[in-house]
């Protein structure tokens, strides 16, 4: 027991300690190597732009974050509800599968541009491009996730005159929750790429934009700062996600005990 | 506690009736004209190699494979797919992990949309009578594989089905679990009369547990021999060393190597 919180300490000081030097070798470097903050700013500059220049970020913040959560969710039910008629229907399963599985060699972000000629260069553009890149993992995952189960599993529920409903809610759903969260964990980080792509190809507003217009003025450091925010935003909703996923996925946390029997 | 109706050359009413069935898989002839009566509270074995066909016959009887030929009724009704009355225990336990012991017990429950609640003192009596009702709110992967068995044993009976199907059941446990696993298997029948079908590879296995044996030889499955083993009820692990039982085994082994040098 006290081995494993030793171990668990460990774990997190290590790569904290590591992140902290990385950072404290990174300030030493640009204050005595004299490197111009607009080439590489500090990173106590970054810090303080981030307090100084905190309206303008959050102004920006909000549209992107806004869309990347919508862009998400609806990858999320979509990808479920069509994981779902893929695993019940063969014809789509046979049909529709192979064409999914295939499209994912293209990169999806070079339709951007497309999305723009299509959509305008508003949220839908960017909410449709979050939700078509979050889309496929979300897809594959769940349906694997649905189609994984064990054929004596359902051997001995269908024993058990458990109905395709009761079979579908108290065996394959349970059984995907993993295959799930794993997609979602890959899905909402692909949200935020979509959503921040397309507002470097056009858009008024979000963080996406912001970079690209910093990047126009040489505001290094506001580059930089967005790009901080940007990166704890994202950090925070994967966050999320782990969070409830140790709450649903019990039965498969990783302490490992005793006796357990392969099988 | 000597029960002497352990085998009868011919039962008045069969629970489990099966007729001249057979299996085929497109070309391949899997189960060939097998036809068996089983008595109420009957242990019946099917012993015979690895893929000879027997799990095919059980899950037949299961109503989860359909058959080719022939007639299958259980209670003078045909099985037409899975009937209520039967409980299977599988070669792996199959629980699920996401539920505890209890509740993976409590699982034909809830599918056959019975009361919960009236059931659940009967899973506690159940999981007592396994010796693993101290686990049962624990989770699948925090038992040994033996006690998983023993909780699938107790999920097949929750619902007292008439008819115990069990897949070789002990087969992916090691043989000091195994031959325990037999030794509680019988305590709980006797507790808990059922009529059992038992498909297993293990010639001892099948002498220790059953009041009749058949064997059944390779592709297409037949039964070959049938043999009734009229050894003293309660049995425990020392008859194993026995005279009479060493006989039977030996009768067993025979069979079964005829019926490969055919």
């Amino acid at each position: 027991m006290l081995n494993n919180v030793r171990k668990r300490v460990v774990d997190l000081a290590l790569p904290a300690g590591i992140s902290l030097a990385l950072l404290a070798g990174w300030e030493a470097a640009v204050r005595e190597g004299g490197v111009r903050s607009i080439i590489l700013p500090s990173p106590s500059l970054i810090i303080a732009t981030v307090i100084e220049r905190r309206d303008l970020l959050l102004t920006h913040l909000w549209p992107s974050l806004y869309l990347t959560i919508l862009g998400f969710a609806l990858s999320v039910v979509g990808g479920i509800l069509v994981a779902v008629l893929i695993t019940y229907s063969s014809f789509l399963r046979r049909g529709f599968y192979p064409i999914i599985v295939v499209s994912q060699v293209i990169p999806k972000i070079s339709i951007a541009p497309l999305f723009i000629v299509w959509f305008g260069t508003g949220m839908m553009s960017s909410l449709l491009l979050a939700f078509l890149i979050a889309f496929f993992p979300m897809t594959i995952n769940s349906a694997l996730g649905f189609q994984s189960i064990d054929e004596d599993i359902h051997r001995m529920a269908r024993t058990f005159m458990g109905s395709h409903w009761q079979i579908f809610w108290k065996v394959r759903m349970p059984h995907a929750l993993p295959y799930i969260f794993s997609g979602m964990k890959i899905s909402i980080t692909l949200a935020i790429i979509g959503v921040i792509v397309s507002e470097f190809v056009a858009s008024q507003e979000g963080i996406g934009y912001l970079i690209k217009l910093a990047g126009g003025l040489l505001d290094t450091p506001l580059m930089m700062a967005a790009i901080t925010v940007l990166s704890i935003s994202g950090l925070f909703l994967y966050g999320l996600i782990v969070l409830a996923e140790r709450r649903s996925v019990y039965w498969q946390s990783s302490s490992d005990i005793s006796g357990s029997s392969g099988g | 506690m000597t029960e002497g109706a352990s085998n009868r050359p011919d039962p008045p009413s069969p629970v489990l009736h099966i007729k001249d069935v057979r299996k085929l898989y497109g070309e391949l002839e899997a189960i060939r004209n097998v036809s068996l009566d089983v008595a109420a509270n009957e242990f019946v074995s099917i012993l015979g190699p690895s893929g000879c066909g027997k799990s095919t016959l059980l899950m037949m009887v299961a109503g989860l494979i359909e058959k080719s030929a022939g007639g299958i009724s259980i209670n003078n009704t045909p099985v037409t797919g899975p009937r209520p009355e039967i409980g299977v225990v599988f070669q792996q336990p199959v629980l699920l992990p996401w539920r505890t012991v209890l509740d993976n017990v409590l699982f034909p429950i809830e599918l056959l949309r019975l009361p919960r609640a009236k059931y659940r003192q009967r899973a506690m009596e159940l999981l007592a009578m396994a010796k693993i009702d101290d686990f049962a709110g624990h989770l699948p992967r925090q038992l040994s594989g033996g006690m998983q068995q023993r909780a699938s044993i107790c999920r097949a009976l929750i619902h007292d089905p008439t008819i115990l199907l069990m897949d070789e059941p002990f087969s992916a446990l090691d043989a000091i679990t195994r031959d325990e696993m037999g030794v509680e298997l019988l305590r709980i029948w006797q507790a808990n009369r059922k009529t059992v079908i038992f498909v297993t590879h293990s010639i001892r296995e099948a002498a220790f547990l059953s009041d009749r044996v058949l064997v059944m030889g390779r592709r297409p499955a037949t039964i070959m021999k049938e043999l009734a083993i009229e050894l003293a009820r309660p049995r425990d692990i020392a008859i194993m060393e026995s005279e009479g039982f060493n006989g039977y085994v030996r009768q067993l082994r025979q069979a079964i190597e005829a019926s490969h040098a055919q």
